[in-house]
């Protein structure tokens, strides 16, 4: 009995030491971990893509089903497969942890958080350069390389792009006396307070979470103030303040808890109709055609129009511009195996054909680097994006895009900092710039 | 007990999974962390070293020295305030009233419900135009009160702190636990004596279960309290200004400028500050227990 | 076994049971409000959700959205894979932390205290900064996108907690008792199995509660170490109703709503099976 007991007891020590000496054997006869995937024998190969393009994501639908005919077409050569990632923090978590220990995936979408410069100067991405020259390179928009390539040459393609427009509820600018938008900033300063006297809520701002929709008015104020080059001295431009005290009055014109609120209060309101204007980009569009948003039968894209960013008086924007950003790279490892190589390039080029981003623009609302021609079914204030797009004189990034990541982390806290009147414009300023100086 | 011969060896090999788990998982990673701490590094270019300067830059930053603040009142707080009203609430329950089963598995429900609900029920509440709280302020006619209490440099960081502390099921459950062993001959004795339900409380099941459960609870609720990330993150993301960060959200905030070099600076400053508490608490509970014994039957030696 | 039925009627004593209820209803309303909410949002429309006041009732109960969740996240194969994930991690966590807390609760070994020590800051250490070094450990073992790798590594994470839990219940097993048991000859192991395991089951289980919850609970790991869909843990499915830029919301809530239920009915038949029934058993010494 007792020695039965004294048996047990050894066995469950002793499994799970083996348990343990057992994992650590195994690693040198199996695969490296980012092909776990792949079936040993075959010649196909697996293209493994970590992707934030699926599930609810309006891009899902229509790049599932180019996977899918492209894997058909490629039977048995090549399979891209699909590795789904929904929550935005995560895979960020996920890209830089795979990237740190080595495991960069095939392909990969990064945005403006990740250090897309340096990433493509560690050489640890594919060079598509060659690939671009031959003349997949014509089919993408002018100059849209230039910001993110290294010595010449482009590893990390900017893909998915946006502009951010101003949206506005046409029928409570109506009421309180507006027609149309104001095209100066001091008009619509004015225009906040007329709004916000008649007991609506001027513009929606959120200095909680991320605090996007604040940091896409920052962007938009800093373009008009500062002009093209804005960028050119980092935040040593003096825009940069003006820029803060002009968001800092934005605060005036706001719902009740916009310091705390977050991308969800400012959708709400807007919804709700009781806040008269909002910014975000392209893929918010398919929203103000849900039947779930129509109060009364109005459906919201009814009474929902677009305007360009105003002039600043004395600025250096001259109302021709427009604030763009890269909404995703697409990035691919270095390959050993020339043959992995062409087929992933053979991916891209098949995802990034002119027909296919037309049908998956017109699918999804969002808008790509490419040039194609927009389907004649495209909604109407899509439409009116690109034509804003479209007829400017020049681009300027969102500062999310133009400045390092640690900028964008500090944003909420500095902003908050100047709205509750604990720190100036100027000292928002400087505690970004710290911020920044501290990063690596 | 003093461990026989033949004793330790069955002890080392009863020690040996959790011991190499241990060294696996924790104490290998943390000596990693221990390294990176003294270096500038992005995780894609080779790192350079970087001496003590991440931890002069940590404690040259205010939003650094607030989180550590932050993660010390988080954590007296849990201990001195929770934990203690877990305990009452886990005596009453262990006397059995009516429905008693019903309600300890009610309370425990919040630590069911995951942290993301959680959070957005308390912005709910706490929401300045919507919210409920401002509503009940103004239906009690006390609306000029009613604020962004998420958003104020005063208000947010007791809002956060607040609601958590009467989320008591954890502990209570711990400490329930250890109350239904105790030997009911001991109430037994003191009813008999005319000891109220008070002073039974006071003298008989706070005593005996102080250096067990109780301690257990206090180290792990301040121990978490000095972890605190989740709620905080989804409720506050450390602002307004920085007021509701604390230092694991801060090392998290880091790591996402994929600043490595003072991600793990601070993951170090919060291993050494929580070691210096978890020590405290112990030496405040021994003393303490040499100083009252008599009852104190059961041993810890 | 407590003396609840001898109370004498002064008003002093019903003024203190009035207290005792209005404590024990406080605590029951503050706990139970949070799942009411979500229930009452998860049957709402997103437009109600985010455009309404979040305190009132759906107009019409979307039972839709429990449906969406279901069909379009794949919970199921999620949930049986938490479930294989959580209880897995959870007997082998709660088998080694009785070993090691039996260990250090009742033998005085030299730098025990040291090593109790040790097990408790591992309480402390955040989990966040040490994602590379997890990484590069599961996948040198080769179980990167395993259910090995997610056990291991959740049953690893859990050791410092489980065994503070139980050696602190475990201290409270009498040292009488135990001596009792050697001095008639019952060994190491005896006296592991025979005294303190059946005393000490309030504690495994309490433990083995909050071990599976972290596994259920968890989230960032599970996405890190997992690649694969068939392997995916439903706090994975949770978040399916996130993307980059907006929050299906009241499908995220019928997900969450759906997760917790396997939790809750676990917890009630758990508490009822195993804690009861040991507590009329428990101590006589």
């Amino acid at each position: 009995m007792k020695r039965a007991e004294k048996l047990l007891a050894l066995i469950l020590a002793v499994m799970m030491l083996l348990s343990l000496a057992a994992c650590g054997g195994e690693p040198a006869a199996e695969e490296p971990a980012d092909t776990a995937e792949e079936p040993a024998a075959q010649e196909e190969i697996i293209i493994n893509f970590p992707c934030i393009w699926v599930g609810t994501d309006s891009k899902a639908a229509y790049l599932a089903q180019m996977v899918e005919e492209f894997n058909t077409e490629n039977a048995g050569s090549i399979k891209v497969v699909i590795e789904e990632q929904t929550d935005y923090q995560a895979y960020r978590d996920k890209l830089r942890t795979l990237v740190t220990t080595g495991n960069i995936p095939d392909i990969s979408i990064m945005d403006t958080t990740f250090d897309i410069k340096g990433f493509a100067e560690s050489g640890k991405f594919m060079d598509l350069t060659p690939y671009l020259d031959e003349g997949w390179g014509d089919n993408f928009t002018e100059g849209c390389f230039d910001a993110w390539s290294v010595d010449g040459k482009v590893s990390i393609l900017p893909f998915e792009s946006a502009v951010f427009p101003i949206c506005y509820n046409t029928e409570i600018l109506k009421e309180c006396g507006y027609d149309s938008f104001p095209e100066t900033y001091d008009e619509m300063l004015q225009m906040f307070k007329d709004i916000k006297a008649k007991g609506y809520n001027a513009v929606g701002q959120m200095a909680g979470e991320n605090a996007w929709t604040s940091m896409l008015w920052y962007s938009l104020i800093v373009e008009a103030i500062g002009g093209k080059d804005v960028y050119a001295d980092g935040l040593s431009n003096p825009a940069f303040v003006e820029a803060a005290e002009v968001l800092k009055e934005m605060y005036n014109y706001t719902f009740d808890g916009a310091v705390s609120a977050g991308a969800a209060d400012v959708n709400g309101h807007f919804l709700s109709r009781d806040t008269a204007i909002y910014l975000n980009g392209p893929w918010w569009i398919s929203n103000f055609y849900k039947e779930e948003n129509a109060v009364d039968g109005v459906g919201l894209n009814e009474i929902v129009d677009v305007a360009r960013n105003p002039v600043y008086e004395g600025g250096k924007g001259d109302g021709t511009g427009v604030v763009t950003t890269v909404q995703g790279f697409l990035a691919c490892a270095k390959q050993e195996d020339p043959a992995k190589e062409a087929a992933v390039v053979k991916f891209l080029q098949y995802i990034s054909e002119p027909e296919r981003v037309s049908q998956w623009a017109l699918s999804s609302g969002a808008m790509f680097f490419i040039k194609y021609t927009p389907s004649p079914d495209t909604n109407e204030i899509s439409q009116k994006f690109t034509e804003i797009a479209n007829n400017s004189s020049y681009s300027v990034l969102h500062v999310n895009g133009a400045m390092p990541t640690a900028f964008s982390t500090e944003f909420p806290a500095a902003l908050s900092a100047l709205v509750l009147g604990q720190t100036d414009a100027q000292g928002f300023v400087d505690q970004l710039q710290t911020a920044i100086d501290n990063s690596v | 007990m003093k461990p026989t011969r033949s004793d330790r060896r069955a002890l080392a090999a009863f020690m040996a999974p959790a011991v190499v788990l241990i060294l696996l998982f924790f104490v290998i990673p943390v000596l990693y962390v221990a390294v990176v701490s003294l270096l500038k590094w992005n995780g894609i270019t080779s790192p350079e070293f970087n001496a003590l300067r991440n931890f002069s830059l940590l404690f040259k930053d205010k939003a650094f020295t607030r989180s550590i603040i932050n993660n010390l009142i988080w954590a007296l707080v849990a201990g001195g305030i929770q934990v203690p009203l877990a305990m009452l609430m886990a005596i009453i329950l262990s006397r059995k009233p009516r429905g008693w089963k019903f309600f300890r598995t009610v309370y425990f429900f919040p630590q069911v419900i995951s942290g993301i609900a959680l959070a957005a029920l308390w912005r709910s509440i706490y929401n300045a135009d919507t919210g409920l709280l401002n509503g009940l302020l103004r239906a009690m006619g006390m609306g000029e009160l009613a604020c962004d209490w998420l958003g104020g440099l005063e208000t947010a960081f007791p809002a956060v702190l607040i609601y958590w502390v009467f989320y008591v099921g954890y502990y209570m459950v711990i400490m329930m636990a250890d109350i239904t062993t105790i030997d009911s001959s001991y109430y037994d004795a003191a009813t008999i004596d005319g000891a109220t339900d008070f002073q039974q409380a006071i003298y008989i099941t706070i005593p005996l279960i102080k250096n067990t459960s109780l301690l257990t609870c206090v180290t792990l609720a301040s121990v978490l309290g000095l972890r605190q990330f989740e709620q905080v993150y989804m409720l506050t993301n450390g602002q307004p200004a920085n007021t509701t960060s604390t230092i694991v959200l801060y090392l998290y905030k880091k790591l996402q400028d994929a600043n490595y070099g003072m991600a793990s600076a601070s993951a170090a400053v919060l291993i050494v500050v929580g070691a210096i508490f978890i020590i405290c608490i112990r030496r405040l509970f021994r003393e303490r227990s040499a100083k009252i014994s008599g009852l104190d039957t059961k041993g810890v030696l | 076994m407590m003396g609840s039925g001898i109370r004498s009627k002064t008003a002093k004593a019903r003024l203190i049971n009035f207290f005792r209820w209005i404590l024990i209803i406080f605590f029951a309303a503050y706990t139970l409000f949070p799942l009411l909410w979500l229930v009452i949002s998860s049957f709402k429309t997103n437009y109600e959700f985010l455009a309404e006041s979040p305190f009132s009732l759906p107009q019409v109960w979307q039972v839709e959205n429990y449906v969406k969740a279901l069909e379009v996240a794949g919970l199921g194969r999620m949930l049986f894979n938490s479930v294989v994930v959580g209880l897995s991690a959870t007997l082998i966590n709660v088998a080694i932390a009785s070993m090691s807390g039996y260990c250090i609760s009742r033998f005085n070994f030299r730098g025990r205290e040291k090593m109790f020590l040790l097990f408790t800051i591992g309480i402390l250490v955040p989990l966040n900064a040490l994602m590379v070094p997890y990484f590069v450990i599961i996948n040198k073992l080769g179980l990167y996108n395993t259910y090995g790798g997610l056990i291991l590594l959740y049953c690893a994470i859990g050791i410092p907690m489980s065994t503070v839990i139980i050696r602190g219940l475990m201290d409270s097993i009498p040292m009488e008792i135990e001596e009792a048991a050697y001095i008639d000859g019952c060994g190491f192991y005896g006296r592991f199995f025979h005294v303190c395991l059946p005393l000490a089951r309030t504690g495994i289980v309490t433990a083995a509660t909050f071990q599976f919850l972290t596994c259920w609970n968890e989230f960032v790991f599970a996405n890190l170490i997992v690649s694969s869909e068939k392997l995916r843990t439903i706090q994975v499915g949770i978040r399916y109703f996130t993307n980059q830029f907006s929050t299906d919301y009241v499908s995220m809530y019928a997900a969450i709503v759906i997760s917790i239920v396997p939790s809750i009915l676990g917890y009630v038949i758990f508490q009822e099976q195993i804690i009861s029934g040991l507590t009329s058993g428990a101590v006589k010494g």
